[in-house]
């Protein structure tokens, strides 16, 4: 059963984290101008439609807003924290282009995700045990190789309390 | 507790003025792309805020940059208008700078007003040139 839609596959979770542009810190507001008709907007267009939804996902707190056929010319600009405003023309560029290109100027670079990857590695600790948000696994049980949960299985007679307490009164 | 900017979380946001009734504010509407979880496609969704105004340059319809103030204002206004980024009925194309309405630039974008003596001169050499050599074929 095939998915609806001209182009469905955008609408994937695995499409949607393959995504590469990360943008740094201090990138607040996305505004992208582009024009619904014209061969220069092509480009563009094509843009909003496969690679908006790749950054918007990597980037949730990036407040993107789309304009149509405002102007003539089609473009893109960034707000930054510190009150900067970067304009890119992408007039007659390939959507693979300029996505190239904001990765470039305003992407979070290679060593910079490493070593955000290596910090939130080295906070969790994976031989802990605990709630599934924070940790790997819950109980011992749950390891193969270890005396499995007894609410599935019940534990042999020694183990239990009960059998261990009767038979310390015994003796 | 030192929050040296913004009790507020977004510091810097686009939107359209939907409303300018009140004296110095604007009630400016911001759109943010929003992942629905079942059909996994952005959807826009809306949100209003109130801005401090204090010229009441703005009417109604146009693209305005709000920044975040250091801390509240009243109950309702957290921002203050920044920079009117497009005019309603007035939009100015960054790349080139002029004016320009839709798909199309309000006015000439040629330069034959400021043409001098000598370029109308060598101009009209030229096709004076191209004259005569449509009429030797």
């Amino acid at each position: 059963m095939p998915m609806k839609g001209r182009f469905p596959i955008r609408r994937t979770l695995q499409y949607l984290s393959q995504g590469d542009v990360i943008f740094k810190s201090s990138v607040k507001v996305m505004t992208v101008n582009y024009n619904t008709a014209g061969e220069l907007s092509e480009g563009a267009r094509k843009f909003v439609f496969f690679n908006i939804p790749q950054i918007q996902y990597k980037n949730p707190w990036v407040q993107i807003m789309l304009f149509r056929n405002m102007t003539p010319s089609p473009f893109l600009r960034f707000y930054l924290d510190n009150g900067e405003q970067v304009l890119v023309d992408v007039e007659d560029k390939t959507n693979k282009e300029i996505t190239e290109h904001i990765k470039k100027i305003l992407g979070k670079s290679k060593e910079t995700l490493e070593k955000e990857e290596r910090e939130r590695r080295k906070q969790s600790h994976p031989a802990t045990f605990g709630p599934k948000k924070y940790h790997l696994r819950e109980c011992m049980c749950e390891i193969e190789g270890q005396v499995p949960c007894p609410a599935f299985v019940p534990l042999p007679k020694e183990m239990r309390g009960k059998y261990k307490a009767a038979m310390k009164n015994e003796a | 507790m030192s929050v040296p900017r913004g009790a507020v979380h977004a510091k810097w946001i686009v939107g359209k003025v939907i409303g300018t009734k009140m004296q110095k504010t604007a009630k400016v509407r911001v759109t943010r792309l929003v992942l629905d979880p079942y059909l996994l496609k952005f959807f826009n969704k809306r949100k209003t805020y109130f801005a401090h105004d204090p010229l009441q340059q703005c009417t109604v319809g146009d693209i305005v940059l709000l920044k975040a103030l250091p801390e509240r204002r009243s109950k309702h206004v957290k921002h203050e208008l920044a920079e009117i980024v497009f005019k309603v009925g007035n939009v100015i194309d960054p790349i080139t700078g002029k004016p320009c309405a839709g798909t199309r630039f309000l006015e000439n974008l040629s330069d034959s007003e400021n043409l001098t003596e000598a370029d109308t001169t060598y101009l009209s050499e030229k096709l004076q040139e191209l004259k005569v050599g449509s009429t030797d074929k």
